[in-house]
Formats: C-alpha cells, sequence, structure tokens
C-alpha cells in the first residue's frame, strides 16, 4: 500500500495549462477527495497519476514529478501499462464492456496472462465480492454486463479495477450518474475498501466528500487552493475560496 | 519508447499504403489529361471517327441527365422515406429488403432491364431519354435511403414537441422533420449527383456512346464517364489515352465540384 | 402513428402512393428478370447446359461457369487485398487523437468513393495491365489485373464504413481498457474490434456488394475471355462484364438475352442474401 507523491506538478494542453504546480501527498491508506467547481483540472490530475491523459489529447505536457510508492510515473524507463494495473480507475459514467459480467472482471488478469479457469474464477468471485456485487450476481456470471442496472454497473466497473490487484484506485466521479440508494452503496463500499487502497476520489457533492474522505483537496482554476484534513477543510477552510465554495458562493 | 503498439505500426503501414494507391490512381490521370485540358477541347465536338476532339455535348448530357434524373427522383424518394418513417409505426421490412436489395443492385442489371422495358417494349431509341430513365431507376433506392437516414437522425422530441402544440403529422413533417433534415438531405443529393455523373457501365447500353448534332431527348446522348470509357478502350485516335484522361479530369473536377457545392448548402442550412 | 386528423389524410396517401410506386417499380424489375430468364429455366435441361463450361448461345450452348468463376475468383481477390487495407486505414483514422485528421481523412475516403470507375479503369489499363504482363506473364488482361484495379476500387468504401464502425465504439471502453493496463495492441484486439464486429461484417457485407456488382473497371482490364480460365494471369469474364459485352449482341426476346436475365437474377439473388446477412450479423447489439 503505496503513498502517492505529487511534486511541482503542471500539464498543459497545447499552449493552455491545465494544472499549475500541484504539490501534494496521498498518505497510503487514505481516501482523499478532490473537491471544486467543474473545468477546474480535478480530472486531468487524476488521468496525470495513470498517465491516460497521454491516450486523449494530442498535444500536451507534463512537467513535476509523480511517485506511485518508490515508482517514478514520468521515468521514461516507467512501463506505462504496468504502472496502470497498479493504479485502478474508475470512471464517471458505468463504463463496462458489452461483454459477460465474467468477461468484464476477467479482463484485466487475462491481460496479465492469467489462462487457467480456476484461478480465473477465484479472482472474478474475490473481486466481486470486494465490490459488494457478488450476492446480487452469483449464478448469473454469464450474463451480460450492460443488462445490470447502473448502480450494478459501476460496481462491477470496481470489481474490475480490483481484479489486477491495484494498490491506488482513482474515482472519477463515481456516482455521479447513480441515484441515491445506488450511490450510498458506493459509499458504503469506499469506506469498506480504504486503509486497504489509496483512493483518490473527484466529487461534486460536497457531502459524500465529507462523509467518506480523509483528507479534501480544493481546486480551482488549475491550481491546488488548499489541502488538509477534511473535517478541518469543511469546518475551517483557511483559504477564504475554499470558504466560498463549501457555501455556494464562489464566482466561477 | 511504448511497448505493444506493434498492430497500429501494422496499420500504420496498411493506411500508407493505400493512400500510396489511391495517389497513383489520381495522379496517373491527373497528370496526363492535364496539359491537354484547353479551351478549345471544352468547347468543341468531338470527333467520331477517331474518337478525339472535344467534349462539350458529353458534358451537357451528362449535367441534363443528371440533372433529370435527380429531378424525378429526390420528390418519390424523400416521399418513401416520410411514408416509412413518419406515416408508419415501425418501417415496413418488407420495403426495406427491397430498397436494401436495390440498390446493392449493380448498375448494368438495372439497365438490362430498362433497355428491355424502353428499347424493347416500347421501342424507344437508344437515347438521352432513356438513359435518363436508367439514371432514375439506379438513384431511386439511394434517394430513399439518403432521405430516410436524413429523416431518421431527427430527434423525436423534435415531433412530440410539434404534435403537443397541435401540429398535423403532416404540418410536423414539413415544418419541423424536413428543415431540421435538410443539411444531411442535401449532402445527399450531392452524393447522388456524384454518383450518376460518374455511371458508365448502365449508360453504355441506353444512352449510347455517341452524340448527335442537335441535342434532344431521343437522341444519343454519351456522357463523360462513358467517353472515357469509350475512346480509351474502342477509339483508333493517337492520342486516345491523352484525350481520355483529359476529360477523366473534367468529370473528377466535376464529381469534387458536386460534393463541395452540397457540402457547402449543407453547412448553410445546419 | 395510426391516428390521424382530417387534415393529414392526403399526405398521407400521397407518401403511401409514393411508397406503393416505389415498391411496384423494385418488384417489377425483380419480375423482369424472372419472366426475362423464364425462357430458359424452363427448357429441358437448363441447370446442366446453364452450370457447365462452354459459352456459345448461338449454337445453343450457355454455360456461366467461366463468369460465376470469373466472379468469385475477382471480388475473393479485391476483398482479399482490400479488407487487410482497409482495416488498417480504418484503425489508424478512428484511433487518431486529433479532431481534425478524424474529420479530413473521412472527407477523403467520402471523396474518394465517389471516383467514378471509369477512372480506376483507366489507370489499370495504363498501369495494372502492363505490370502484370510484365511481372505475371500472360496478356496482362487478367483475372489478376481486374482482381488488383477492383481492390482499390472497393477500398474507400470498405475504410469507409470499417471506420464508421471503430469510431462507434464508446471512447470510454478504450479508456477502461487502457487504465487495466492493456497495451494500445490488446486493446484493440481485445475491447475496441470485438465491440465494432457487427459494423465491420456489415461494411464487409457491403463491400463484396460492390465488388460483385462493378462492371466497367473490371470490364476495361479482365479481357473478355469466355473461356473457362486456367489460372489469374489468364483473360477472363464476370457476370457483369459479360452482361453488358452481350446485351446489344443478343437483343430481347433472344435466348441469349434471356441467359442475360438469368445471370442478372444470380447476382440479385446474391445481393438479396447479402441485405439478409447483413441484417442477421450486422447490426450493431
Amino acid at each position: 500500500m503505496p503513498e502517492i507523491r505529487i511534486e511541482n506538478l503542471s500539464v498543459w494542453y497545447d499552449r493552455q495549462r491545465a494544472l499549475k504546480d500541484i504539490t501534494v501527498t496521498v498518505p497510503a491508506g487514505s481516501v482523499m477527495a478532490l473537491i471544486g467547481p467543474s473545468g477546474c483540472g480535478k480530472s486531468t490530475f487524476l488521468r496525470a497519476i495513470n498517465r491516460l491523459i497521454e491516450e486523449s489529447a494530442a498535444r500536451f505536457r507534463v512537467s513535476g514529478s509523480i511517485h506511485v510508492a518508490d515508482l517514478d510515473v514520468y521515468h521514461p524507463s516507467t512501463d506505462v501499462n504496468e504502472l496502470r494495473r497498479r493504479v485502478g480507475m474508475v470512471f464517471q459514467t458505468p463504463n463496462p464492456f458489452p461483454f459477460s459480467i465474467f468477461d468484464n472482471v476477467a479482463y484485466g488478469p487475462r491481460l496479465k496472462g492469467v489462462a487457467d479457469s480456476g484461478a480465473l474464477r477465484r479472482i472474478v468471485e474475490r473481486s466481486l465480492k470486494q465490490a459488494a456485487l457478488w450476492d446480487e450476481v452469483r449464478g448469473k456470471l454469464r450474463r451480460p454486463a450492460l443488462a445490470l442496472s447502473g448502480g450494478q454497473q459501476q460496481r462491477l466497473c470496481i470489481a474490475r479495477a480490483l481484479a489486477v490487484d491495484p494498490d491506488v484506485l482513482l474515482m472519477d466521479e463515481p456516482t455521479a450518474s447513480l441515484d441515491p440508494l445506488s450511490t450510498s452503496k458506493i459509499e458504503e463500499l469506499v469506506a469498506d475498501l480504504r486503509r486497504r487502497y489509496t483512493i483518490l476520489m473527484v466529487t461534486h457533492n460536497l457531502r459524500q466528500a465529507a462523509r467518506i474522505s480523509d483528507f479534501t483537496a480544493f481546486f480551482a482554476e488549475g491550481t491546488l487552493v488548499e489541502v488538509g484534513d477534511t473535517r478541518q477543510i469543511f469546518t475551517a477552510p483557511t483559504d477564504p475560496r475554499t470558504e466560498q465554495y463549501l457555501t455556494g458562493r464562489y464566482e466561477e | 519508447m511504448r511497448r505493444g503498439r506493434t498492430l497500429h505500426r501494422l496499420a500504420w503501414i496498411l493506411m500508407m499504403l493505400s493512400a500510396a494507391g489511391f495517389v497513383a490512381v489520381l495522379s496517373s490521370v491527373l497528370l496526363r489529361g492535364f496539359p491537354d485540358l484547353t479551351w478549345p477541347f471544352l468547347s468543341s465536338w468531338p470527333n467520331e471517327a477517331t474518337g478525339g476532339g472535344g467534349i462539350l455535348p458529353e458534358l451537357i448530357n451528362t449535367v441534363v441527365m443528371v440533372g433529370m434524373a435527380l429531378l424525378v427522383t429526390a420528390p418519390i424518394g424523400i416521399a418513401v422515406a416520410i411514408y416509412q418513417r413518419e406515416y408508419r409505426l415501425k418501417p415496413q421490412s418488407a420495403l426495406q429488403h427491397l430498397s436494401a436489395t436495390w440498390l446493392a443492385a449493380p448498375t448494368i442489371v438495372v439497365a438490362l432491364v430498362v433497355y428491355r422495358v424502353a428499347v424493347g417494349w416500347f421501342h424507344w431509341p437508344v437515347s438521352i431519354l432513356t438513359g435518363t430513365l436508367a439514371l432514375a431507376v439506379i438513384n431511386l433506392p439511394f434517394m430513399v435511403s439518403v432521405a430516410e437516414a436524413a429523416i431518421g437522425g431527427v430527434p423525436d422530441s423534435y415531433r412530440l414537441a410539434s404534435l403537443a402544440l397541435g401540429a398535423s403529422r403532416f404540418e410536423t413533417v414539413t415544418r419541423v422533420v424536413l428543415p431540421a433534415a435538410a443539411s444531411p438531405l442535401i449532402e445527399g443529393l450531392g452524393m447522388a449527383a456524384a454518383r450518376l455523373a460518374g455511371e458508365s457501365a448502365a449508360l453504355i447500353v441506353t444512352a449510347g456512346v455517341n452524340v448527335s448534332r442537335h441535342f434532344g431527348l431521343f437522341s444519343p446522348g454519351e456522357t463523360l464517364a462513358v467517353h472515357i470509357w469509350y475512346i480509351r478502350t474502342e477509339g483508333v485516335a493517337l492520342g486516345r489515352d491523352t484525350a481520355s484522361a483529359a476529360t477523366g479530369v473534367v468529370l473528377l473536377i466535376l464529381v469534387t465540384v458536386l460534393l463541395w457545392i452540397s457540402r457547402r448548402l449543407a453547412r448553410w442550412f445546419e | 402513428m395510426t391516428l390521424r386528423s382530417g387534415r393529414d389524410r392526403l399526405p398521407n396517401r400521397m407518401a403511401m402512393g409514393a411508397a406503393l410506386v416505389f415498391g411496384l417499380l423494385g418488384s417489377s424489375l425483380i419480375a423482369s428478370l424472372i419472366l426475362g430468364g423464364w425462357r430458359i429455366l424452363g427448357e429441358p435441361r437448363a441447370l446442366a447446359n446453364l452450370l457447365s463450361n462452354v459459352w456459345d448461345p448461338l449454337a445453343g450452348h450457355y454455360g456461366i461457369g467461366p463468369f460465376v468463376v470469373g466472379t468469385v475468383v475477382v471480388s475473393l481477390l479485391a476483398l482479399v487485398v482490400s479488407v487487410p487495407l482497409a482495416l488498417g486505414t480504418a484503425v489508424v483514422v478512428s484511433q487518431s487523437v486529433g479532431r481534425w485528421v478524424k474529420e479530413s481523412a473521412t472527407q477523403a475516403l467520402n471523396v474518394l468513393t465517389a471516383v467514378p470507375s471509369v477512372i480506376f479503369g483507366w489507370w489499370g489499363l495504363q498501369m495494372v495491365v502492363p505490370w502484370v504482363r510484365t511481372h505475371a506473364g500472360g496478356p496482362g488482361f487478367s483475372l489478376l489485373a481486374a482482381g488488383l484495379v477492383l481492390a482499390l476500387m472497393v477500398l474507400p468504401t470498405l475504410a469507409l464504413f470499417f471506420t464508421q464502425a471503430l469510431a462507434r465504439v464508446p471512447e470510454t471502453y478504450r479508456e477502461a481498457s487502457l487504465a487495466l493496463g492493456g497495451t494500445p495492441d490488446r486493446t484493440l484486439v481485445r475491447v475496441i474490434l470485438r465491440c465494432a464486429l457487427p459494423g465491420l461484417l456489415n461494411g464487409l457485407f457491403v463491400g463484396v456488394a460492390r465488388a460483385l456488382g462493378e462492371t466497367m473497371a473490371v470490364q476495361m482490364v479482365i479481357g473478355g475471355n469466355t473461356l473457362m480460365p486456367s489460372g489469374l494471369r489468364d483473360p477472363g469474364a464476370t457476370l457483369t462484364t459479360q452482361i453488358i459485352t452481350d446485351m446489344t449482341v443478343f437483343p430481347p426476346g433472344t435466348r441469349g438475352h434471356a441467359v442475360l436475365d438469368v445471370m442478372a437474377l444470380i447476382l440479385m439473388i446474391g445481393m438479396y442474401l447479402l441485405v439478409r446477412l447483413s441484417e442477421r450479423w450486422g447490426r450493431l447489439s
């Protein structure tokens, strides 16, 4: 279980600077919530950690450094696929592949070369249990994943991410498209997973951030305005902008 | 260096090969034809005996036949699409199968039927009119598919909003659906025109391989595409390759202009 | 909508009338072929005669074997060459990150699909036929030349359909796979191509239909030989090229013309099967 150390991280798209000089450390085994107005760079920040920005932007530049435990993310010798296996990601809208439930969860292990069906079954069962989905899909693993409800799909995506044994989980507004009941299930799940994984979670739901995170980071206009203990941020923010945002008076 | 990109590199090579193929085709025609693309060539009559001469009547025939064929088929095609998409709860599958099979029909098969009916039964001569008929039959299913795609692309919420305001189906179609579908319809019309302008097989047998001194619906009507084929394969003039290539350049320009204009117009209506 | 107000009756009738005209025209197209070909199909031993390899309608031999073989071989050759090229092009275009590249490449493919077949035929006569003559031997006019020209001819259509099929795979599938540590290649094979398979098959069927039906580009380089070809270097003929060659030779009403109807009918049955196949396998789930 590693800590994530980000030092002087800046990201440019074309000429535009999307992230400015971010320095923050996420302690091992903790949950950090990233909050802030839309377009403030939270998603970019998340995608910088598993280098997914490389896949979606034609021209971009990264400076500064990110370490996941002792792995230097942007070092030229770092194997990006190895990195992504250690850093799982859950997306804003549930995006299971249009395969069966089993094949979705087994996708990652199969990439790693696990071919033995018994081993695959064990991994799938373990991951689905961890994602609190096992009881709902037991015996239906051959059903198409897209037949599940939105909340179940999102938990399936979490199971899929867990199946490759990551140390870190990046969650990009995982409950944004879900109903309240599914949201609370995901929140319970995150509470379950903390201490075993280091979790970074973008959220627009301030109460959610207050409920489930140990630390909270407030982003605005590509900068990290303030980061600290969640209780401290929510009760006594030091930066006036944070207070404005928390009380709904922040001008975007 | 990123690992695991071998297939992507292979894909890149395959794409470059494809591009090289098209460059070879287009450049061979363009390089050969451009020097001969003179004003006299564009404005004079062809020399029947040798296959040389100019291409003015071919140019006129092409534009007239394509224009007439579109004029006839566009309204029918749009009406069929409206029937399928607006007046039926579910598009009729028999009509869809027929339309798709007809669309896939080789143009020479269409010409075979048109030839029998027009020339065999009605004793029309091999002429501009017969050729236009063939083009119309070729284009009809294409028009239907273009119109169906355009009308099908209009979101249902538009229709519901209009119907909820008390408009009839017909008013909804004319005032909401068709304007919303105008842009893809116009682009489809341009594509249809380009397709017809390049048609050769069907016209060789229905419109003929020569032109008459005077324009008339019942006189033979060789088009640009047919002219390219005819002088290249049957011509005896010395410069037949070049004349044929120059005609090819004109045809390519015509097709490109048709596509370009329709695209610009479509943008206008977006 | 089944419920209609009185104002809607006339427009509805007109649309229905157009559909009726369209349906009748289409059905009579097929019916005309059946009627025309009936003469031959009704004769004794018609099938054996049709399936033979001797084409001499004036003497009563109308074996279309060589043309069927020509059509199949030329189309197959064209697809074997063009499918990998089209798939490669589609992968590059659809996976490129820049919007500009994607849009202009799609636009270029769109324009290329409209390039007339005689242009390809002209190029075939100019470059492919001499190339085959020097490198493969024979007269140059051959099934090989026809297959190569046809490959380039169907390539834009195939590439366009493949590109659209790949582009329809949601971006988040690709991201999910990459985020799980899948290399770009594995993501391509295990997620993108797999998810796009129905669309790819649909494109393939359209490509097959275009290849089977193409006439002029093939006619110009195939050589028009009615004997059974014994190899790719031999000249031959396809169903479509033989129809255009003999259509004016045998006027409507003659037995020769009836055989052409049968050949057209065979092509149309093939097209219908392709339509049904693409409906069965080619729809996105």
